[in-house]
Formats: structure tokens, C-alpha cells, sequence
């Protein structure tokens, strides 16, 4: 029980990874293949049904036939045994005639059948014979099986088994198979009645004769047997006398008239059988079941290639019918999968039959749908970014504008014009780079001079306190970068690192190119920091604090940063108590094609 | 690619099993042909100077031979016994293309040797007496053919030599019937000697024959001598058993000549196909006169010939 439930669960198993198309292909032909089977078992028990209906009564005609012949033979020696008896013996006395010259008579007659004719009184002793004459000295009639069936059954005529007859005297001695007829006859002796046996011996050969050519289609036979099954011809039959061959005899004797199937020695077989009138005899038609379940031997092996070459034909038709049917699905799943993939531009095709058709509108349909509420989000989200962008630059320009223009005013009042003039350009000159056309990515030269001016502005604010150095390296004069990123440092320098500063303050700013990427150092040699605070700095759960500078800080533009370029990028904070600190930022190193797509892709 | 080689071999197999398909259809034709010309050619060597007495075993072989596609050719020795003559005719035989033997060796040893290096090639039964490297022998057991003969003679003994005649040369299955007659009378303390032939004169009152021709010659003797002896002979010639029937012979050994020339054909066909067959003894009967019309003995030495069996 468990191997079966094993069995299915390997079978379900194969079935669950079989693709459509071989389960179709091989389904179609299972059940064509049992139904050619079923078909070809009907056809051939039909076909083996009628061959042998066929058979036996082929078998029914031909032992017919030898019936006929075998009967006219025997009517014709009963015919010479009548001519004897009522012809001559009735009509003699042999006290008075002889008998001997109506037997030659007769013998001469038929002598190609007949090997002896001979009369007996009823002590078995010879009355007349031909054409031997003489008995042998040892001669016992009286016991012949064919005297005494004679003296036993005075109405009938006995027809004997194949015996070699051997009562007569002959210097030859010859033995000859006969198959005597016998019946008692009326002897008159001197006036008086006596019983007597008028015998009649056939030669075997005329028996034989009246068979031998009777067949029985292929390896079929007939054999003749007497009421008790003992064999009187077969063609085979020294054979059987030999110990050689066995023959189902005893078993056919048994038999009606008429055909049937019997096993003999391990062959089926269809066996016919005939009685012959008067003398009980049995004709038996043998036809080997072979001979009507197959014509040849080859049938079954035709048959068996046959069945094979209509299955594997079926099979591969079916094979390119499923094909037909399950592409369009195997497209569609195909589809499917390189959607899931992610692959843009993947067109559902819709083609096979109806349901495959409406099938494959949906999932487009649903793809179009899909793309569309995609392309809302990415919408969406672009948009959301941008504005978020735009609110934190909108962040930067207030708060320095106030911190700038108070300085002005500081400046005006106190009389120095000439700083607040220098101021006032530089500002200006800040700003037109700060608006680049509404551009969030510049020239690299432009955003370091943006930080000059930036510097400038701070510097007179601070009273020379500190002094700048801007610095680009060879090989980053032609990169872009985002616009407004040094200046938030250059503020938090100024405000965290250069407070204390007396007149010794420096700030570099120094870009350069270091492979794909875009670095900016922002140095100073402030106050410094403790390398945990400085990591902290930038952490997004870090609660928002507000500057003295621009108010906005570090932190907004690492996000600015990561925003625009990905996780790969941003700012990183190197510093120690008393020693300074150096923010570094990492850009990719755009180009002047690179800029102006990502321009164009901020547009959109 | 995959698809199209996988579609290329399904062509391909679909295309065998067609031609498998029409050739089993063609296949009976073209085996019926084959048939018709696979004949295989069995010579039969005697070692008497006619077949006369081989009639009946003839008959079995050729119903053997219709039976198992095979044709015989018979030969005789142009005198009896002639071993060196039955090796050259043999030998003649496998030159010009037989496909195996049967033989009633005059001489088995000789034979053999002379056979040796063929007999893989060209397999040989012997009839009558065993031979070394042969695909098989068919007869009585000699032995105890010679005893029961012997011991049929005891039945009648009354006193008086025995004559075994020792006719056969070197014939070893003959010359083991003997052998085991004369041990059988030794233990009975009955006096015997051997003779090539039988004496023209003298008190001769017993004689025993081991092989057919042998005795036949004795009852033909015997019938001039007035059946002045008794022969004990073996047998199952029509000759012979009407000479049983007429009293020159006492008793005679007598097996089926039709079954041992039908399986000596079928052994040495079954023998170049390759079919394994063993060969067990014949049956016989040691018959008197009195028992030549039972049944079963007629169907034994009158066999029934079918016409359609050739």
C-alpha cells in the first residue's frame, strides 16, 4: 500500500514540474494509446473469434468431405460384402457349388482395395478364400477379435481396427495392415442352414488413401479413430506407434460431433469430430490454435510494430498539437517572468486559442495598469523629492541673507563703506551664483567661487580673523557638482571652529578628483571635536539644531547629497579636540554631459 | 537547437518503427525463401553392403528429415564392415558439404579418429554403437540387450554348447551385446565359444546372433539345416521376423528401426542448430513367435507407412 501511495507522490511530484505541454502531449496519448490497446484487444479477439468460427467450419466442411469419401469407400466394401453374401452364398449349397470362383470374381474386381475375401463356417474353420487359399496351421479364427464380433452381433456388419492380418498361408509373408469387415452369414450345407462369418479385408491403403490428403489449413491434421478412441489413421501414426508422439485419441473418442477447443500437452487447439455411419469410427479435424489466432508468426510481431509505430505517431503528433496549444501560455508565463525580473519594454503577446487570447488582454491589461500606478509613484515621489530639495536651498538663502544684510547695516552705521561695498558684491555675486539659472548642478569652479565670495563676506564680518585658502586641483576643473554644499561647511567652520579664534584661523577648502569620484575638503583648525560627536553629527535621528550660521548645518547637505547621488555618497567628519576638523564630501565626478542629463532628468 | 535535434530523432525512430512495420509484414515471405533454401544435408553411412535391412529406419528418417528441413543421403559399404572404407566415404561426404552424419560405425574408435578434427563442423550420431566426440548414439542398451537374450536362451537350455556369433568386427555396441550374453552364460555355468560364422558341420544345437544381418543368416542356415538349432538373434526386418514366425529363430530382441532412424535425424539436425537433445536407450522386447500378433508387437514390427509422411 505504501509503495502505491509512494508511487503517486513521485508521480505528483512529476507532474507539478511537467510543463503544460508535456502534460498535454503525454495525456492525449495515454489515452490514445489505451484506447488503440482496448481497440486492437477487441479487434483481435474479434478477428481471432471469427478465425476460428472460420476454422471450424472449414474443418466441419473438409471433414465432411472426407466423411463422404470415407463413407462411399466403406458403402463399397459393405457393397461387396452384400454382393458375396446375397449374391453367392444365399444362393449356393456348398455342399453342391463352390464358392471360391464368385470370390475371385469379386476380388479381381476391386483388388486395389481389397486384400482378401474368405468365408468361414462357424467353427472358424475355411470355407472358401481368395486369393490366398490356405489357412496357417496355427491359424486361430474362432479367436479373431473380427470372428467373434461377428458371431456376437449377427444383424451388423463390424468394421475392425488396423490389424496385421495373419491367419492365411503365404510364402511371402508379407504382413499387411488390413481393416477387416466382418458379419455373420447363412451357410447352406446339403439342404441345412449353418451360421458362418463372411470376412472382408480392406486394405489399409484405401483408408489411408481416402485421408492422407486431407488438410487442415497450417499444422492442421485429421485422424480417424473407432467408438473406443484406438487409432485407425493418423498421419503421424508410426510415430505414435514408436512411443515417439502422443495423440489426445482416448479423449476425442469422448467427443459429439461437432467443434471445440481442448489443451493437449500444453496447446490449445480446436478439435472437430465427425462419426462415420455404420461403423462408429470418429473422424477428428485438429487445427492447432496458432493456425487461426495468427496466420504466421509474424503477425503478432507486425502487429506489436504496428501498435508501436501508430503509438509513437500519435505521440508526436500530439506533441506538436500540445505545442501549438501551450506556446501562447509558455509565452505569456515567459512574459510574465521577465516582468518579474523587472525587464522594462516586455510585450504581452496575445495569440492562442480564445481563453489563452483573453488570458493574455488581462495581464496586459493588468501590466498597463501597473506601469501607469508605477509611473504615478515614481512621479510622486520625484516630485517629492525635488520639493524637498527646494525647501532645504529655500532653507539657506533667508537665514544668510539676514546674517549678511545685518552686516551691511553694521558696516554702513560704523563708516566702512568700503567693506560694506566689497560685501555687497560679493553678496551679489553669491547669489547670482546661487540662483545658475535655477540649476541645482553647477560648475565646480563656480561653486568654490561662490565659496570665495561666501569667505569674502565672512571674513570682513569676522575682522580677518581667519583666512581662506580655496584650492582645485588639476583634473577637477571641468566637474559639475551640486550647487550650495561648501558654503553650509565653510559657515559651520567659521561658526564652530573659528570662535576662539584669535588671528590664527585658516579654512582650505581643496577639490580635487580622485577616480569616478569628486572629493571636497573643507578643513579648519578650530576647536575641534571628539570623533564620536563628530560620527554623530550626521545620524538622521539626530535632533535637529539650529545654527548661528546658516541654520542649517552639515547634516542637510549629506542629505542634499544622498538625495541626489545615492547611499554611496555624502559627507564625512574627520576630527579631534584642539586639532581641527575636516569634512569631507564625495561626489560622483560629473561631467559636463553627465550634468546636463541629470539637469534634463530633474526637469522631468 | 535543442528542438530541433529532439524533433530530428523522433523522425528518425518514427521512420524505424515504419520499416519494422513493413518488413514484419514482408517477414513470412522472405523466411519462407530462406527456409526453402536452408535444406540442410544429412548423409546416412551403413556399414552392410545394402540398406534392405535398414528399410524401416530409413522411413523414420525421412519422416524426420520432411519434419526438420533437412534431405539424407544413403550410402553402403561395398563390402560389410569396411571401416577404412566408411572413414573415406565419410570424409567425402563432409568435403562435399554435409551438414552432419548418421552412421552405423564398423569400427567407432577408428572412426573417431578419423572424424575427430570434422565432428565440430559437422556433427555425427551414430546408430548401433557409441562413438567418441559424436552428438549422440541411438540403441538398445547393448548390455542389457545381451543379458535378456541370453537370458531367453537359458529359459530353453537344455544342455549343449553355445555358439555366440561374433560377426560385427569391431562394432562395440555389438560386440557389448555379446560381451554381456556371454557373462550371463558364464554365471549359468552354460559352455559357449565364439566363431566368426557358423560351422558347416558338427553337433551344433544354440547359437545367438547380435546384430540383424547375423542373424538372419543364421535362421536361413537354420531352415536348410532342417532347424537342427536354435537362433537367437536380434532384429525387426520383415525377413527376420517371418523367419521367428517359421521357427528358425527362437527368440529375437526387437526395437522400433522407425524410432531410431527418426531420432538419430532429429539429434543430428537438433545438432548442427544447436539444440541441446539427450538420447535415451530404445526400448526393446526379447519376442517368441507366439507373441508376434500382439498389438503392441505388430505396431512394433510392422510399422504403418503414411503415404503422407514423405
Amino acid at each position: 500500500m505504501s509503495f502505491f501511495r509512494r508511487l503517486a507522490a513521485q508521480w505528483g511530484e512529476r507532474y507539478r514540474k511537467m510543463s503544460i505541454q508535456m502534460v498535454l502531449s503525454l495525456s492525449f496519448t495515454a489515452v490514445a494509446a489505451a484506447g488503440m490497446l482496448l481497440m486492437s484487444v477487441s479487434l483481435i479477439w474479434r478477428f481471432s473469434s471469427a478465425n476460428e468460427q472460420l476454422v471450424a467450419e472449414n474443418s466441419r466442411r473438409v471433414l465432411a468431405q472426407a466423411n463422404l469419401n470415407l463413407d462411399s469407400y466403406l458403402r463399397r466394401m459393405m457393397r461387396i460384402s452384400n454382393t458375396v453374401y446375397y449374391r453367392s452364398i444365399k444362393n449356393m449349397d456348398l455342399a453342391e457349388d463352390d464358392l471360391t470362383g464368385d470370390l475371385s470374381l469379386l476380388y479381381e474386381e476391386n483388388r486395389d482395395d481389397l486384400v482378401s475375401l474368405a468365408v468361414f463356417d462357424g467353427e472358424g474353420a475355411l470355407v472358401s478364400a481368395v486369393p490366398l487359399t490356405a489357412l496357417k496351421r496355427e491359424a486361430e479364427t474362432a479367436d479373431s477379435d473380427w470372428f467373434q464380433a461377428a458371431s456376437q452381433s449377427m444383424e451388423n456388419l463390424h468394421f475392425s481396427t488396423p490389424h496385421v492380418q495373419n491367419i492365411f498361408d503365404d510364402p511371402d509373408y508379407p504382413y499387411r495392415w488390413v481393416v477387416s469387415l466382418s458379419r455373420h452369414v447363412q451357410l447352406t450345407r446339403d439342404g441345412a442352414t449353418e451360421g458362418g462369418v463372411l470376412l472382408v479385408d480392406m486394405s489399409f491403403s484405401g483408408i489411408e488413401q481416402v485421408c492422407r490428403d486431407v488438410t487442415l489449413g497450417s499444422g492442421g491434421y485429421l485422424y480417424l479413430i473407432d467408438g473406443d478412441g484406438e487409432i485407425i489413421y493418423h498421419p503421424r501414426q508410426q510415430l505414435i506407434y514408436a512411443g515417439l508422439l502422443e495423440e489426445n485419441n482416448r479423449a476425442a473418442a469422448e467427443y459429439r460431433d461437432g467443434s471445440r477447443q481442448e489443451k493437449f500437452q500444453g496447446q490449445s487447439r480446436q478439435v472437430t469430430v465427425k462419426t462415420v455411419g455404420y461403423t462408429g469410427w470418429k473422424l477428428v479435424g485438429v487445427a492447432p490454435a496458432v493456425s487461426w489466432f495468427a496466420a504466421s508468426p509474424q503477425l503478432p510481431l507486425f502487429g506489436l510494430t504496428l501498435l508501436l509505430f501508430s503509438i509513437f505517431l500519435l505521440a508526436f503528433l500530439n506533441f506538436l498539437i500540445s505545442a501549438r496549444i501551450s506556446d501562447p501560455i509558455l509565452r505569456l508565463e515567459r512574459s510574465i517572468r521577465e516582468l518579474d525580473k523587472g525587464l522594462a519594454g516586455v510585450k504581452i503577446e496575445e495569440g492562442g486559442c480564445y481563453e489563452v487570447q483573453r488570458l493574455s488582454h488581462a495581464v496586459a491589461s493588468m501590466v498597463s495598469t501597473m506601469r501607469h500606478l508605477m509611473d504615478d509613484i515614481i512621479r510622486q515621489e520625484e516630485e517629492k523629492r525635488r520639493s524637498e530639495l527646494e525647501v532645504l536651498q529655500s532653507q539657506i538663502n533667508p537665514h544668510f541673507l539676514y546674517n549678511t544684510l545685518d552686516s551691511v547695516i553694521w558696516m554702513t552705521e560704523s563708516g566702512q563703506q568700503q567693506e560694506a561695498i566689497q560685501m555687497v558684491t560679493s553678496l551679489a555675486r553669491l547669489f547670482r551664483i546661487s540662483l545658475s539659472k535655477g540649476k541645482s548642478i553647477i560648475p565646480l569652479a563656480d561653486e568654490l567661487e561662490h565659496a570665495r565670495h561666501y569667505m569674502n563676506i565672512q571674513q570682513i564680518r569676522f575682522k580677518n580673523r581667519f583666512t581662506a585658502k580655496i584650492e582645485l586641483k588639476p583634473g577637477a576643473e571641468e566637474l559639475y557638482t551640486l550647487k550650495l554644499i561648501v558654503q553650509p561647511l565653510l559657515e559651520n567652520a567659521i561658526y564652530h571652529g573659528m570662535s576662539s579664534a584669535e588671528d590664527d584661523g585658516v579654512i582650505r577648502v581643496t577639490a580635487r578628483r580622485e577616480g569616478e569620484d569628486l572629493v571636497i575638503d573643507v578643513e579648519d583648525n578650530g576647536l575641534g571635536m571628539r570623533p564620536e560627536l563628530a560620527a554623530s553629527l550626521l545620524e538622521e535621528d539626530r535632533p535637529e539644531v539650529r545654527t548661528k550660521g546658516s541654520g542649517i548645518g552639515v547634516r542637510n547637505v549629506h542629505q542634499r547629497v544622498r538625495l541626489t547621488f545615492g547611499e554611496g555618497y555624502g559627507l564625512t567628519i574627520f576630527s579631534e579636540p584642539d586639532e581641527g576638523t575636516l569634512v569631507r564630501i564625495r561626489l560622483p565626478a560629473l561631467n559636463r554631459e553627465e550634468a546636463e542629463r541629470r539637469r534634463q532628468g530633474e526637469e522631468l | 537547437m535543442k528542438t530541433e535535434k529532439s524533433r530530428f530523432i523522433q523522425i528518425a525512430i518514427l521512420a524505424a518503427l515504419g520499416a519494422a512495420a513493413a518488413l514484419s509484414l514482408a517477414l513470412p515471405q522472405l523466411l519462407r525463401v530462406e527456409r526453402r533454401a536452408q535444406l540442410l544435408s544429412v548423409s546416412v553411412m551403413l556399414r552392410d553392403t545394402d540398406s534392405s535391412g535398414w528399410t524401416v529406419a530409413r522411413q523414420g528418417m525421412e519422416q524426420a528429415a520432411d519434419e526438420l528441413g533437412a534431405e539424407l543421403r544413403f550410402l553402403t559399404l561395398a563390402s560389410a564392415n569396411d571401416s577404412a572404407e566408411q572413414e573415406t566415404q565419410l570424409l567425402r561426404e563432409i568435403e562435399d558439404g554435409a551438414a552432419a552424419l548418421v552412421a552405423v560405425p564398423a569400427d567407432p574408435a577408428a572412426l573417431s579418429a578419423a572424424l575427430d578434427p570434422w565432428l565440430v563442423v559437422c556433427p555425427a550420431v551414430t546408430l548401433e554403437s557409441a562413438m567418441e566426440g559424436a552428438a549422440g548414439v541411438v540403441s538398445p542398451d547393448n548390455a542389457l540387450l545381451g543379458k535378456e537374450l541370453a537370458a531367453a536362451l537359458l529359459e530353453d537350455w537344455d544342455g549343449g554348447e553355445v555358439l555366440l556369433l561374433d560377426t560385427a568386427g569391431r562394432s562395440s555396441g555389438v560386440l557389448e551385446r555379446m560381451e554381456a550374453a556371454a557373462e550371463v552364460l558364464t554365471g549359468a555355468g552354460v559352455p559357449f565359444r565364439r566363431a566368426a560364422s557358423l560351422p558347416e558341420e558338427g553337433d551344433l544345437r544354440w547359437v545367438m546372433a547380435f546384430e540383424p544381418a547375423a542373424t538372419q543368416r543364421s535362421a536361413e542356415k537354420n531352415e536348410a539345416f532342417s532347424r537342427s538349432f536354435a537362433v537367437y538373434g536380434v532384429g525387426t526386418a520383415a525377413a527376420i521376423t517371418a523367419q521367428l514366425e517359421r521357427g528358425s529363430i527362437a527368440a529375437m530382441a526387437a526395437w522400433s528401426d522407425y524410432a531410431a532412424g527418426y531420432l538419430a535425424v532429429r539429434r543430428a539436425v537438433g545438432a548442427v542448430r544447436g539444440t541441446d537433445g539427450t538420447l535415451a536407450p530404445l526400448p526393446f522386447s526379447v519376442l517368441r513367435k507366439e507373441d508376434i500378433y500382439a498389438p503392441e508387437n505388430q505396431k512394433l514390427l510392422f510399422p504403418i507407412m503414411s503415404s503422407s509422411s514423405r
